[in-house]
């Protein structure tokens, strides 16, 4: 919110520190102020605007200027001015005798006062009251309406003026807008209320909806001579939800959501009446009406000065705490160790001890408060395991030569639906994490000739109605020549088995996709399927399950003692036949001599007949016990040659 | 022949002191090189008679033959390097570049992250999760923040469909506060890191999805002063130097006090990087602990902000671009 530096001045005798200054202190204890700009003002002199975000639970009672210039003099330990009194034109009569009220919604509408003024004289506003208004980036209209407004930045209340003459008869009623109702705005806008609404109405139309605009018809024109003025409070959900649902936030509407004490009304009032009377003459008809049923109770909060130091960590010195809750005007009381405060109407904020003691935290200095290494028995920390073995992941990926990207986590398709999209191609949650890879490895060949990358993260698919999120880890090689692209799939499934040996896991195998599309493999473990390849290029694993399966320790067997013996052997296969089912005939044929199989040739070639493929493998063996002499090794080699050749198919090349 | 004589006595009394391997590599190139001294008398054999080029040419011919056996012999002398033949073979240019091994690039945001964590589990904390997709009750009710509260402004959300659902994207990593207190006695340190959902423009600090991480500790005695001290060494090991750092008030609907922790980067400009405060009483007494026995801060950090301010990276947008132009830097 911006605020002049001038006006916060004006509430002081004392100079204020430079803009700079100023700023400085007021974000170290208050707010974040930053100094937006130097303004010249038509009456030459200059004014600084500052830029504060109040914090929203101090919306309140900082939303003015008052309750800045208060922080100010918390914070620099500047007393406030006191205001002069001045002289009024009174006229010693009822309010009542002019007006009727009528109060319907009394749990919308807290406080209402209305006041009149009679015989005043519509016209320019003073220049003083303009260039503060301009300097605050509002346009001045007339000296009725800029004393509202000023009362406004002034002290935080909204306040309303009707031509009291063109209400006839003189009757308000606060009540709900009758479905369909319909109302323009000072701005000449329309808007179509519902029975959720409250407005402020004649005998028959609303002439304002409440709290948040007032009607073009009962408005302050130059002819106008005596005015009803509106200082009411309004329950803030309410006008928020007005306001959200017209579309129409104003001013006024920001200041009641944020809810303001119901006791301001009184004391606005009577500024804005004094200042109509300094611009624009008439007389105030001394009493008011005012309807207000639950009168504001202002809280009363104890806590002992242990209570401080216990959640801050610092003793302050209780004359120091004493002093900052003075200064606050919370009126501290001390009795045996235990402060009692009582809180201000416009400290709404203000509800229990903690508040308070945030209070004393913030004027004495969060910078003041010393840092103290916490106490306590430190526990071995328990290892959280997709953190960890992500981050394995991420070290064997990096080293097999793969970067690691990140997505977002919306799509163009998927099975959760976006209630609010921010784009066309954002308007679901991801159902996997390939598409989007794909996506980044053909933008980035523009730059690159050989793109691997991955990424870890989060997909969202629906079960039973029911929103499922998983972990995922996917990944893509790209090459730009595509003679390398045809080798990929075994990349992929080199890499894949890096990864998996890397994990300790290593009873993996690779099986066609039962589902449709066909170039889908699925990777198993046992008869688990944990993700698949999306031949040629692009893999994706659930996460869970991979790390379900990760075992960190992996077993140890002794190294032998005795020399292992390798033969080669060479099977002719059909072009259908699956690696992993010769394979099997060959470990479940040898027996535990053979401690490892290679697969170290896939060939196909003229000379081998169409219908053919030659499969080369090492087979090791080793004894734990033994040297293993040549004939025993025969022995099996025959075994599994007799198993092979078993399958009329399969042939094995001597 | 003064010429050669005065080639002769130059080179074989440089060589007989040359000491080491790459001057006597330089006395070759001096006399015997391409533009050596004699090589130039070689090459201007061409231009003299017939009879002037038999006698000089037999001559320089005679004494490049000298010296190239004195080269040798020295080279030889000077070991690993010795030979010509050899050297050739052996010989490494250790200037030239290595070759290139491919790896990987880690994203900078997941390489910070490890860092943040490793410095927190250091200190006691535990590496916890929870879910994007959140409830309205854990993002915002069970938080102090409740429906048709000005404060929800603070939050823009993206919500899923249907609305009745009150299901969201979560918009801080806080949620994960209530889902832990509910189910673990303090004491209590954990981490919470995870990608956050807003919805609002994005410009260059502004991103409609980013990294945060949720800080928690309960105990008897937890103080500002503790984390004050916590968040002090946190900022003195990621940025290994002393950062400047200021505490300032700040409001969240589910602490109090609240505060705004700003870190000042290279610019000397303040960067809000953690919001932070004493868990409000309510809260925890929503997850049924006694405020009169417990107390603890909170605080959340853009894990965003951090790597940027680390390595100097001027648009929050880049994290989720896949630009390996990008992410090959790091």
């Amino acid at each position: 919110m911006l605020f002049s530096y001038n006006w916060l001045q004006s509430f002081f005798d004392k100079k204020l520190p430079k803009p700079e200054k100023l700023a400085e202190v007021l974000t170290s204890h208050s707010f974040e102020t930053k100094v937006l700009k130097e303004v010249g003002l038509p009456s030459g002199g200059k004014d600084i605007v500052l830029d504060i975000d109040v914090l929203p639970n101090r919306a309140h009672d900082c939303f003015s200027h008052l309750g800045i210039a208060r922080e100010i003099s918390v914070v620099c330990n500047i007393p406030l001015k006191i205001q002069p009194q001045q002289k009024l034109a009174i006229e010693k009569r009822k309010a009542e005798e002019f007006l009727k009220l009528d109060v319907q919604e009394s749990d919308f509408c807290r406080r209402y006062i209305a006041g009149i003024m009679l015989g005043i004289k519509v016209g320019p506003s003073p220049s003083w009251m303009q260039e503060r208004l301009i300097v605050l980036g509002q346009k001045p209209i007339n000296n009725i309406v800029d004393s509202a407004n000023y009362v406004m930045f002034e002290l935080g209340q909204p306040l309303h003026a009707f031509d009291m003459d063109k209400l006839n008869p003189a009757k308000i009623v606060v009540r709900r807008a009758k479905e369909g109702e319909q109302i323009i705005t000072l701005d000449n806008k329309e808007y179509k209320l519902d029975k959720s609404m409250l407005v402020i109405a004649d005998s028959s139309d609303p002439i304002a909806i409440a709290g948040i605009k007032g009607g073009k018809k009962k408005e302050i024109d130059a002819k106008t001579k005596n005015i009803i003025i509106e200082s009411a409070n309004f329950e803030p959900i309410n006008i928020r939800k007005t306001s959200q649902k017209l579309g129409l936030r104003t001013g006024a509407s920001v200041g009641f959501e944020n809810e303001i004490s119901p006791a301001l009304a009184a004391d606005a009032i009577e500024r804005v009446m004094a200042l109509i009377s300094e611009t624009a003459g008439g007389k105030i008809v001394s009493e008011k009406i005012d309807f207000y049923p639950k009168k504001f109770k202002p809280s009363r909060i104890s806590f002992g000065f242990k209570d401080i130091a216990s959640l801050l960590g610092v003793k302050i010195p209780e004359k120091k705490a004493l002093s900052i809750l003075n200064r606050l005007r919370l009126e501290p009381k001390k009795e045996k160790g235990e402060i009692t405060v009582m809180c201000p109407s416009e400290r709404m904020d203000l509800a229990r001890k903690e508040d308070v003691i945030e209070e004393i935290a913030r004027i004495y200095g969060y910078d003041k408060i010393p840092a103290e290494i916490p106490e306590g028995v430190l526990m071995p920390v328990r290892r959280n395991d997709n953190y960890f073995y992500g981050n394995v992941i991420r070290d064997i990926l990096v080293g097999a030569g793969f970067s690691e990207v990140y997505n977002y986590s919306f799509a163009k398709i998927g099975q959760i639906e976006i209630e609010n999209p921010i784009a066309m191609d954002k308007k679901y949650l991801r159902m996997d994490l390939w598409n989007g890879l794909r996506m980044n490895a053909a933008q980035n060949l523009k730059y690159f000739d050989e793109i691997k990358i991955f990424e870890i993260g989060k997909i969202f698919r629906k079960a039973h109605e029911r929103i499922i999120e998983k972990n995922k880890l996917a990944g893509v090689v790209v090459y730009k020549d595509n003679k390398k692209n045809t080798d990929v799939f075994f990349e992929i499934k080199g890499v894949i088995d890096a990864l998996l040996s890397g994990l300790g896991i290593s009873d993996f195998w690779f099986d066609n996709s039962p589902e449709p599309p066909i170039n889908r493999v699925e990777i198993k473990i046992g008869n688990d399927g944990i993700g698949f390849i999306m031949s040629p290029n692009t893999f994706e694993i659930d996460l869970e399950e991979l790390i379900r399966l990760a075992t960190e320790e992996i077993e140890y067997r002794p190294v032998s003692k005795y020399p292992a013996m390798i033969r080669d052997i060479a099977v002719l296969v059909p072009p259908s036949t699956k690696v992993i089912n010769v394979l099997d005939v060959i470990e479940n044929t040898a027996g535990k001599l053979l401690i490892d199989t290679d697969l170290f040739d896939i060939y196909k070639g003229d000379e081998l007949g169409a219908n053919r493929k030659n499969l080369a493998f090492h087979l090791i063996f080793q004894s734990s016990e033994k040297t293993l002499s040549d004939k025993e090794v025969n022995v099996l080699i025959d075994k599994i040659i007799k198993a092979i050749e078993g399958n009329s198919d399969w042939e094995v090349r001597k | 022949m003064d010429i050669f004589q005065s080639i002769r006595k130059d080179a074989f009394g440089a060589l007989e002191e040359a000491s080491d391997f790459e001057t006597v590599h330089k006395i070759e190139a001096e006399y015997i090189g391409k533009s050596g001294r004699l090589t130039k008398i070689l090459k201007s054999l061409k231009e003299m008679s017939l009879a002037e080029r038999k006698e000089m040419g037999s001559t320089a011919n005679a004494l490049k033959k000298e010296i190239e056996e004195k080269i040798k012999l020295k080279k030889e002398e000077f070991g690993e390097r010795g030979g010509s033949n050899h050297r050739d073979a052996d010989w490494i240019d250790i200037t030239a570049p290595g070759k290139k091994i491919s790896r990987g690039h880690i994203h900078p945001i997941s390489r910070v992250l490890k860092e943040v964590t490793s410095i927190f589990e250091s200190m006691g904390f535990e590496v916890v999760e929870g879910p994007e997709v959140e409830t309205e009750h854990y993002n915002f009710d069970a938080l102090n923040i409740p429906k048709e509260h000005p404060a929800r402004d603070l939050w823009d959300t993206f919500w899923i469909k249907p609305l009745k659902n009150g299901l969201l994207l979560r918009t801080h990593t806080s949620p994960n506060q209530i889902r832990y207190m509910e189910k673990h006695q303090p004491p209590l340190r954990i981490i919470v890191p995870g990608q956050v959902f807003r919805y609002e423009a994005s410009d260059s600090s502004h991103g409609i999805q980013f990294y945060q991480l949720e800080g928690l500790m309960v105990d008897k005695t937890t103080s500002v002063a503790n984390f004050k001290a916590l968040i002090e060494q946190f900022f003195k090991k990621l940025f290994k130097e002393n950062i400047q750092m200021r505490i300032r008030p700040g409001y969240f609907p589910f602490v109090e006090p609240g505060f705004e922790v700003d870190i000042k980067d290279r610019s000397d400009k303040w960067l809000e990087v953690i919001g932070a405060g004493m868990i409000h009483p309510q809260i925890l007494k929503n997850v049924k602990l006694d405020p009169s026995q417990w107390q603890g801060f909170a605080f959340g950090m853009g894990l965003d902000r951090i790597t940027m301010m680390k390595y100097k990276i001027d648009d929050i947008r880049l994290f989720h671009s896949g630009d390996l132009r990008f992410i090959r830097q790091f």
